[in-house]
């Protein structure tokens, strides 16, 4: 299950950050997205250690942490995806294809002429296909 | 889902826009109206580049960034490639389209000498005029390649040059 998901702009200011538990454990999900930020950085800084992905967007688990995994997606805008998952057996493709939706909707957000760039989106309809995206994770491995 | 739109209409939108600022909006500015023009196509440039690297490795360096302008970017806003890339390898590249289409139904009288650079506002002679006029039409253009080069993380400062029609070279300088 995905418990959190965050978009970081270039500057490592929140564009878009969402929790999915019924907890009250927003504040220990939303640092654990800002731990993250580091070892993005770190990826993209030493790319001698990712070897044969380099540059690519996907950057593939950056951290386990406690009963999570957080995933790690960079754009060549220089934005950041991050997802929080408390499932342990994650398969790379569905991680990969959800970072593909979850990119396509932010695209489109972001193309809305009323969207003021390196804003927070308040989009609703954003809200709710993030939401759809993050409910069918792990059941469309085929899509 | 693939939408599509008429070229006619998009041709259209741009002289009318051009049109707007330059004669109504700040019919006595043409620097403010250049500025407004071309922080349209900051915009314009910003969201497309978002969209058409969504499906690429990240770019190592300048030159890959604006070999993407030259080839996809182009190819997506005009169906054809930037004919000619330039550089000094120092950080001014230029740009070079043989057709541009959103100047190819564009006529200015071919015996003029200057009818030239973007920065052109001497004396308002009718040649000079119609340059001017011509002119204004690029600051859209060069606003959506600064748009996407910034957002792609280079800043840059990008200017047209319209010196023998119908191609046009826009030179991209990158700030250090």
């Amino acid at each position: 299950m995905i418990v959190c998901v965050a978009v970081v702009g270039h500057q490592n200011n929140p564009l878009y950050i969402q929790s999915f538990t019924e907890a009250d454990d927003a504040l220990k999900l939303h640092h654990i997205v800002h731990c993250s930020l580091d070892v993005v950085d770190e990826r993209v800084n030493n790319p001698k250690k990712s070897g044969p992905m380099l540059n690519e967007t996907f950057l593939g688990l950056l951290y386990p942490i406690e009963n999570y995994k957080v995933y790690g997606y960079l754009t060549n805008t220089k934005v950041k995806f991050i997802l929080v998952t408390t499932d342990l057996d994650v398969k790379d493709a569905d991680v990969r294809n959800f970072f593909r939706r979850f990119h396509a909707a932010y695209v489109d957000a972001v193309s809305n002429p009323f969207h003021v760039p390196g804003k927070k989106i308040t989009s609703r309809t954003f809200a709710e296909r993030v939401s759809t995206i993050v409910k069918s994770f792990g059941f469309s491995s085929a899509g | 889902m693939v939408r599509e739109v008429s070229e006619s209409c998009v041709d259209s939108l741009l002289t009318e826009m051009v049109a707007c600022y330059c004669n109504r909006f700040y019919a006595n500015k043409p620097e403010l109206a250049a500025r407004r023009i071309e922080a349209i196509g900051y915009q314009v440039g910003h969201q497309l580049s978002e969209r058409y690297t969504m499906e690429r490795p990240r770019f190592t360096d300048h030159l890959e960034a604006i070999k993407f302008i030259c080839k996809d970017f182009w190819s997506e806003l005009f169906k054809k490639q930037i004919d000619n890339l330039k550089t000094n390898h120092r950080g001014t590249f230029v740009l070079q389209d043989n057709k541009f289409r959103w100047l190819a139904r564009m006529s200015v009288d071919p015996s003029i000498d200057n009818a030239s650079s973007v920065e052109d506002n001497s004396a308002p002679t009718p040649e000079n005029k119609a340059a001017q006029a011509m002119s204004m039409h690029l600051y859209f253009p060069c606003g959506i390649i600064r748009g996407a080069l910034s957002n792609l993380g280079i800043p840059c400062a990008v200017s047209a040059d319209i010196s023998n029609l119908p191609a046009c070279s826009f030179v991209v300088r990158i700030k250090a």
